[in-house]
C-alpha cells in the first residue's frame, strides 16, 4: 500500500519535476557553464576563460551599480507595497459585500504590460505634460522626474507597488479572513478597540501572511527589468541599472553571453543570501514578539 | 553513490535528446522547404517598419513571377527590444533567416567576427550588382578589415538638423546660424525672450545607449573634424581638436542652460525645441501628425554647424546607414537564391526609384543627384533635396567589432557627464580616449 502511494506521489509530482528540469535545471547547467566561456551568443568558438568573467563583474561600476540599486529598489519598494497591500486588505475585508469584485478591481494591474504603463508615465512625466505645465504655471515648480538619480527609481518603486498591490493584497485578505472572529469579541469585551486591536490582534495574526508577501516582494526587486529599461534606460547615471538590465545589455546588446551569464549567477547567489537573510530577520522579528 | 551516477546519467540522456529534438526539426524543415516541387524558399527579414517591408513584399511578388523556382518570404524582423538583439536570439537558435536588411556596420563587424555572415563579393553576380547600381564609390567605405564586402548598402542618410525657423525670425534671425559662437548666441536670446524654450530638446545627451550617440556626437564630431575617422582597424584615431571642440560646444550649451534633458513629446513640433537632429523618415510622420509643419515655413534643414573659424561649405555629417546581408547558417542553395533575388532587384534603377518614393530613405548610389528620374522626384520633394545632396559628405560609422563598448563609453565618459556639468570638455576627452584605448587592447 505505501509502496503504491509512494508510486502515486511520484506520478503527480513527475509534471512539476520535468518542468523543473527543462526550464530550470538545464539552463541553470547552461549558464554556469557559459559563465567559464568567452562565447558571444553566435560564434561557433567559445574558450574556457575560467574565474575570468566573475574577476570582471566585481570589479565592474555596473555591476556595483545593480547591486546598489537593487536594495535601493528594495527600502522603496518593499515598504510602499506592503503598507499598500495592507491597507487594501483591509478595505477589502471590512466590505459588507462585493468584497470578490473589488479584490478583482486592485489585482487588474498586475495583469497590465509594464510596457505599457512605462510608456503611459513617460507621457505623464514629460516636459509638456499637463502635469508639468500646471506645476510650471502654478507654483513655478520645474521637476525633471526621470532626471533625478532619487525621483526616478521612487518612481519605478510606486509604479511596481502600483501593480502588485492588488496581487499582494489577495495573500492579505485570505490571511485576515482566516483571523477567528472570536478573538476580536473577546479583545471587545477586554475593551480593545481601534489601533489596539490593529497592532495586538490583527497584525500578529496575520504574520504568516505578511511573511510570504515580504519575502516574495524582496524576490520581486531582484527581476526588476522592463520598467526602468523603458523609462530611463538604466539613468541617470547607473542609478536605476537593474541586475536584469545589466544580463541583457551584456548578453544581448553587447554579446557578451559568457561575461552575462557570470553576471546572472552572481545575481542568484546575491538573491539568495539577501532573501535568505531577510527570512531569518522576519523569524527573529516574529520569534521576540511571540508572532510566529 | 551508483544513485548518484544513475542520476547524472539520467540526466545528461534527457538533456541530449531535448537538445537533439530542436537539431533534427529544424534540418528536417529545411530539407522539406528547399526540395518542395523543386523550389527553393528564402527567409527575408525586414526592417521593422511599414514602409520598407510593402517595398521588400513588392519586390517577392514581382521576382516570384519571373523566377517560379525561387520563393521569397518576407517578414519583418523582431524589434523587441531592437532589431539587433532578434537577430543575435535568432542565429543563436539556428533560426536566422537567409537575408535581412537593417544591419550597420558596427554590427556587421560584430557578426563578420562570428563568422555569421557570408562574404558577398566572393558570390557570382556581386560585381553585376555594383555595377547595374551604379555604386562603386559608395560601396568602398563598405570595405572591411578583411578586403570583403558582407554589407551590400541599401539607404544612406545624411543626417542634418532642422531650425524652427518660424521662431528664429522672431528672434531676428533670417537663416539659422552656423557656427558654434552663433549658435550660442541665439539660444540665450531665445532663453530671454520665451524662458519656457530651449534650444535643443534632447534626452538622448544623458543616456549612455550606444547607439544615441551616432545622433549628436558624431554629427558633431564629423563635421568638426572634417569627416576624420574616428576608430581605424583597433586603433584610436580621433581629431583631438576636433573631439575637444565638439564636447565643448555641449559643455557651453549645457552652462548657458539651452539644453533640455528632461523627457518631452515631441518638442521641436511643439516648439518647446528650435533645434532638433533630423532624417528622411520624419517626414512621414509629420504629413499625418503635423501637417503645419513646412519646409522653409516653419522648419528649415541644414548640416551640423562647425566650431567658428571653420569653412561652412560642404560640411561633413553622420551617415545614417544600412544594409543587406546574407546569413553563413542557411545553405549554400538558398545563398544563391538569395544572391539572385539581390541581383534582379538592383538590376532595375526603376526599383531603388520605388524604395525612395515609399521609403524617403535615400538609394545608396553614386547617381542619386545626376540620375534624371532621381532628379526629378526631388524636384517634387524639395525636403529630400538636402539628404540627396549631402550624401558625398556622409560618414557612415565605424565597423570595429566593439562598437558598442566604445559608443557606451562616449556616453559615459564624455557626452553624459560634459551635459551634466560633471566634467569640463578637455577632461571628458582624456578620459574617454583612455577609457576606449583600454577596450581596443
Amino acid at each position: 500500500m505505501k509502496r503504491r502511494q509512494e508510486k502515486l506521489g511520484w506520478l503527480f509530482a513527475s509534471p512539476y519535476l520535468l518542468y523543473s528540469l527543462i526550464f530550470f535545471v538545464i539552463p541553470l547547467f547552461g549558464a554556469l557553464f557559459l559563465s567559464f566561456t568567452n562565447w558571444n551568443l553566435i560564434s561557433p568558438q567559445y574558450e574556457n576563460v575560467g574565474f575570468l568573467n566573475f574577476v570582471k563583474a566585481v570589479k565592474s561600476q555596473e555591476v556595483r551599480a545593480a547591486f546598489f540599486v537593487t536594495y535601493k529598489f528594495m527600502a522603496m519598494f518593499v515598504p510602499i507595497v506592503l503598507i499598500g497591500s495592507l491597507a487594501i486588505s483591509l478595505i477589502i475585508n471590512s466590505l459588507p459585500r462585493f468584497k470578490s469584485l473589488f479584490s478583482v478591481g486592485y489585482f487588474l494591474p498586475y495583469l497590465a504590460s509594464g510596457v505599457a504603463t512605462s510608456i503611459v508615465v513617460r507621457g505623464i512625466l514629460s516636459y509638456n505634460s499637463a502635469l508639468n505645465v500646471w506645476l510650471r504655471n502654478t507654483w513655478d515648480l520645474n521637476i525633471d522626474w526621470l532626471g533625478s538619480s532619487t525621483l526616478a527609481p521612487l518612481i519605478i518603486s510606486v509604479m511596481i507597488a502600483w501593480k502588485f498591490m492588488g496581487y499582494y493584497s489577495l495573500i492579505l485578505t485570505s490571511g485576515l479572513e482566516s483571523i477567528p472572529t472570536e478573538v476580536y469579541e473577546a479583545a471587545a469585551i477586554d475593551g480593545a478597540t481601534g489601533w489596539v486591536r490593529f497592532f495586538k490582534i490583527t497584525l500578529p495574526l496575520l504574520y504568516p501572511a505578511m511573511f510570504t508577501v515580504t519575502i516574495l516582494a524582496v524576490g520581486l526587486v531582484f527581476g526588476i527589468f522592463t520598467e526602468p529599461y523603458v523609462l530611463t534606460g538604466g539613468g541617470p547615471g547607473l542609478s536605476t541599472n537593474t541586475w536584469q538590465m545589466e544580463i541583457y545589455n551584456q548578453a544581448f546588446s553587447k554579446l557578451n553571453a559568457g561575461y552575462g551569464s557570470a553576471i546572472a549567477i552572481i545575481d542568484s547567489v546575491v538573491t539568495f543570501i539577501t532573501i535568505l537573510v531577510v527570512r531569518k530577520l522576519l523569524e527573529v522579528w516574529g520569534e521576540k514578539y511571540g508572532w510566529d | 553513490m551508483k544513485k548518484i551516477a544513475k542520476g547524472i546519467l539520467v540526466f545528461v540522456l534527457v538533456a541530449s535528446l531535448l537538445s537533439g529534438c530542436g537539431t533534427s526539426t529544424k534540418s528536417e524543415n529545411e530539407a522539406s522547404q528547399t526540395s518542395k516541387e523543386g523550389v527553393v524558399t528564402i527567409d527575408f527579414w525586414a526592417a521593422p517598419n511599414p514602409p520598407q517591408q510593402t517595398f521588400w513584399k513588392q519586390m517577392a511578388e514581382e521576382f516570384s513571377k519571373v523566377n517560379p523556382n525561387i520563393k521569397v518570404n518576407v517578414s519583418p524582423m523582431p524589434e523587441t527590444p531592437s532589431s539587433e538583439a532578434g537577430i543575435q536570439a535568432a542565429l543563436a537558435g539556428g533560426n536566422a533567416p537567409t537575408i535581412s536588411e537593417n544591419i550597420s556596420r558596427g554590427f556587421a563587424a560584430q557578426l563578420v567576427d562570428s563568422k555569421a555572415l557570408v562574404p558577398l563579393d566572393s558570390m557570382d553576380g556581386w560585381n553585376d550588382i555594383i555595377k547595374s547600381r551604379n555604386m562603386e564609390d559608395t560601396i568602398q567605405a563598405w570595405k572591411f578589415a578583411d578586403g570583403h564586402q558582407y554589407v551590400l548598402p541599401i539607404y544612406s542618410n545624411a543626417m542634418l538638423f532642422a531650425w524652427r525657423i518660424d521662431i528664429l525670425k522672431q528672434l531676428g534671425y533670417d537663416e539659422p546660424p552656423k557656427t558654434y559662437s552663433q549658435i550660442i548666441e541665439l539660444g540665450k536670446k531665445l532663453r530671454e525672450k520665451y524662458p519656457d524654450k530651449y534650444l535643443w530638446a534632447n534626452p538622448d545627451l544623458i543616456d549612455s545607449t550606444w547607439w544615441k550617440r551616432w545622433f549628436d556626437f558624431f554629427m558633431l564630431y564629423d563635421a568638426a573634424s572634417n569627416g576624420n575617422k574616428f576608430i581605424e582597424g583597433n586603433t584610436l584615431v580621433a581629431d583631438d581638436k576636433a573631439g575637444v571642440a565638439t564636447l565643448k560646444f555641449l559643455e557651453d550649451m549645457a552652462k548657458n542652460k539651452l539644453l533640455l534633458t528632461q523627457v518631452a513629446t515631441d518638442p521641436f513640433e511643439t516648439a518647446v525645441s528650435v533645434w532638433t537632429t533630423i532624417g528622411p523618415w520624419t517626414f512621414g510622420t509629420w504629413k499625418d501628425k503635423y501637417p503645419e509643419l513646412k519646409l522653409n515655413e516653419t522648419y528649415v534643414l541644414t548640416p551640423p554647424p562647425v566650431p567658428d573659424g571653420m569653412s561652412t561649405n560642404n560640411v561633413k555629417t553622420f551617415a545614417d546607414t544600412k544594409g543587406l546581408v546574407i546569413y553563413a547558417q542557411s545553405s549554400l542553395e538558398k545563398q544563391e537564391a538569395a544572391m539572385e533575388f539581390i541581383k534582379w532587384v538592383y538590376s532595375n534603377p526603376e526599383n531603388d526609384m520605388k524604395w525612395f518614393e515609399i521609403t524617403n530613405l535615400p538609394p545608396a548610389r553614386d547617381d542619386v543627384n545626376t540620375n534624371e528620374q532621381f532628379k526629378a522626384y526631388l524636384k517634387d520633394h524639395p525636403e529630400l533635396q538636402l539628404y540627396a545632396e549631402s550624401i558625398p559628405n556622409a560618414i557612415p560609422p565605424f565597423d570595429n567589432v566593439k562598437f558598442n563598448d566604445i559608443q557606451t563609453l562616449i556616453g559615459q565618459k564624455a557626452v553624459n557627464p560634459v551635459v551634466a556639468g560633471q566634467i569640463d570638455a578637455q577632461k571628458a576627452w582624456d578620459d574617454m580616449k583612455q577609457a576606449v584605448q583600454g577596450v581596443l587592447k
